[in-house]
C-alpha cells in the first residue's frame, strides 16, 4: 500500500533554534495516527509540514507518492486531499450552512451540489438543527463538530485533528473521539491526531509517534507505547513525571 | 445663539422649499464626493490587501507613506492638481481646470490614502488562523486572500465611512482646482464659504445643516448595505 506521507531528514529552524528533525516517517493510509510530546516539542510543526502548511527547510516530503517542490498548482492539488481541524476551529462569518459548503465553493463545486453534501456532512454529526445558525454563535462542542462536517464534507483522504478536543466539555470530547473513529472506518480517511492527551492517544490511534525536543524518539502502536515505552523520556512523559 | 436658531429655521425653510440653487449644489456635492469615493474604493481596497498580504519590495515605506497621506492637507492635495491639470502642467491640454472632474481628481487624492491604509491595517489585523482556515479547506492562495478580505469588511467599510467623512465636508482642494463657480463647480462646502463672506450666516448654517444630513444619510446607508457585519458587532460587553 502506497505510503499517504513519507518524509526523509526532515528539519526546520525557527531562527537559531531547530524546532524538528525528524529522521524518517511513513504514515500508511486509513490509519489513525497520533503524535503525543510535551508543548514545544514540534508537534505541530510536523503536523503543519505535513499538511503543506509550513515549509520544510531540509530535507524531503512526498504525500500521496508525489515529491513536494512547492509549485502552487501541485500544492493546491495535494492540500484538496486534505483537511484540518484545529482546537480553535476558525468559522468565517455567516451561517454554518456557509462555512461547511466553503470548501465545496472554493472547488468551483455547483449550488445544487453543494446542498445536499452540506446537508448530508450536518446530519452525520447530529448538527441539522444548526444549518442556518450564526457559525460564531455556537458553543465550543457544537463548534467542533460542525468543524468536523466542514471537513469531512470534502470528502478528505487525511484528516489532521490539532487537539481537537482540548477546549470541550467531557461529554462533548467522548461525541468527537466516536465521529473520529466512526471516520476512519467508515469512509476510510487517515486520520493524525495532534494531542496532548494520552488516554484520548491510546484510545483511538493505530500508531503513535513521540515527539521529545523536535525529534521522533519512539513510536509504536498505542498499547506498546504505554505499556512497554522503552525510552525513560517517553516514560516519565507517560506517568507524569515531566513537568510542563 | 439667535444666528444658530435662524440658521436651522432658514435650513428647513431650503430643505422645504427645495430651492434650485440647493439643489444643484447637492446634487454636484453628492456627485464629486461619491465619485471620487468609488473610484478611490476600486483602487484603494485592493491596494491596500495586497499591501498587507503580499510580500512587496518596500512594502514597510510603501506602507508610511501611505500612513502619511492619509493627513495630507486638503489644500496640499488641491495645488498638486492644480499644477498637474494647469494650461502649463503635464496634463493641462484636457482643460480639466475648474470642472466638476479636477474636483474628482483632487478628492481622490485625498480618499486614496485613507482607504489604501485603513484597508491594509484592517487586513494584517486578522489572525494567521482565517489563512490557515481557507486553505487547508482547499482555497487557492487567492481565495484565501479574498476570504480574509471578506472576514475585514467591518474594518473595509470604516475606511469607507472615514473617507467619505473628509470627503463630503472638504473645502480646501474642491475650492482651489474647482473655482465655487456657479452652476458648475460650487458645492455645498464651498457654497457655505461664500455665504459666510457674504455676510449670509444664516443661509450659511442651513447649507451646513443640509450637508451633515447629507453625510448622515450616506453613512446609514453604506452601514445598511453591509448590515450582515454588523449583526454581531456589539463590541464589548462591560458589565
Amino acid at each position: 500500500m502506497m505510503p499517504v506521507f513519507k518524509l526523509h531528514n526532515i528539519s526546520k529552524r525557527y531562527g537559531q533554534r531547530e524546532v524538528l528533525h525528524i529522521d524518517k516517517l511513513a504514515i500508511a493510509e486509513r490509519k489513525i495516527y497520533s503524535i503525543l510530546g510535551p508543548n514545544g516539542s514540534g508537534k505541530t510543526t510536523l503536523m503543519r509540514i505535513m499538511a503543506l502548511l509550513t515549509r520544510n527547510d531540509t530535507g524531503t516530503v512526498q504525500v500521496l507518492g508525489e515529491d513536494i517542490h512547492w509549485g502552487k498548482e501541485q500544492v493546491l492539488n495535494l492540500r484538496r486531499k486534505m483537511t484540518m481541524v484545529t482546537q480553535t476551529s476558525f468559522m468565517f462569518e455567516g451561517s454554518v450552512y456557509s462555512n461547511v459548503a466553503y470548501g465545496l465553493k472554493v472547488r468551483g463545486k455547483k449550488e445544487k451540489e453543494i446542498r445536499p453534501a452540506v446537508e448530508k456532512s450536518l446530519h452525520l454529526f447530529g448538527m441539522s438543527a444548526f444549518i442556518g445558525a450564526d457559525a460564531r454563535h455556537l458553543s465550543g462542542g457544537e463548534r467542533q463538530k460542525v468543524a468536523i462536517a466542514r471537513a469531512l464534507a470534502l470528502e478528505p483522504r487525511v484528516l489532521f485533528l490539532d487537539e481537537p478536543t482540548a477546549n470541550i466539555d467531557p461529554r462533548s470530547a467522548v461525541e468527537i473521539e466516536r465521529y473520529v473513529q466512526f471516520i476512519n472506518r467508515e469512509f476510510g480517511t487517515t486520520i493524525i491526531l495532534v494531542t496532548h492527551n494520552l488516554f484520548q492517544a491510546r484510545r483511538l490511534a493505530d500508531e503513535v509517534f513521540f515527539l521529545w525536543d523536535g525529534k521522533m524518539i519512539e513510536k509504536g502502536s498505542g498499547q506498546k507505547l504505554f505499556e512497554q515505552a522503552e525510552d525513560q523520556r517517553t516514560r516519565s512523559f507517560l506517568t507524569g513525571e515531566t513537568v510542563f | 445663539m439667535e444666528i444658530i436658531i435662524n440658521g436651522i429655521r432658514e435650513g428647513s425653510l431650503l430643505i422645504w422649499s427645495m430651492d434650485p440653487e440647493i439643489i444643484r449644489v447637492t446634487l454636484m456635492s453628492l456627485q464629486v464626493s461619491l465619485s471620487a469615493l468609488l473610484i478611490a474604493a476600486c483602487l484603494g481596497i485592493p491596494t491596500g490587501a495586497a499591501l498587507a498580504l503580499k510580500e512587496i519590495p518596500g512594502r514597510r515605506l510603501l506602507l508610511n507613506i501611505t500612513y502619511t497621506f492619509m493627513g495630507l492637507p486638503p489644500v496640499l492635495a488641491g495645488l498638486m492638481v492644480y499644477l498637474a491639470l494647469t494650461t502649463r502642467g503635464p496634463l493641462g491640454q484636457y482643460q480639466l481646470l475648474f470642472t466638476p472632474a479636477a474636483m474628482i481628481c483632487a478628492q481622490i487624492l485625498l480618499a486614496f490614502p485613507i482607504i489604501c491604509g485603513l484597508t491594509a491595517r484592517t487586513v494584517m489585523a486578522q489572525q494567521q488562523e482565517v489563512y490557515d482556515t481557507a486553505v487547508t479547506l482547499g482555497a487557492s492562495r487567492r481565495q484565501a486572500a479574498q476570504a480574509i478580505i471578506r472576514e475585514s469588511r467591518i474594518g473595509i467599510i470604516a475606511a469607507l465611512t472615514t473617507a467619505l467623512g473628509r470627503l463630503i465636508a472638504e473645502v480646501g482642494a474642491v475650492m482651489l482646482v474647482g473655482g465655487n463657480i456657479q452652476g458648475s463647480t460650487r458645492v455645498l462646502t464651498t457654497s457655505i464659504v461664500l455665504e459666510t463672506r457674504m455676510g449670509n450666516d444664516s443661509r450659511a448654517i442651513g447649507i451646513g445643516i443640509i450637508l451633515l444630513t447629507i453625510a448622515f444619510s450616506i453613512i446609514v446607508f453604506i452601514n445598511l448595505l453591509e448590515k450582515r457585519s454588523f449583526k454581531n458587532d456589539a463590541g464589548i460587553q462591560i458589565t
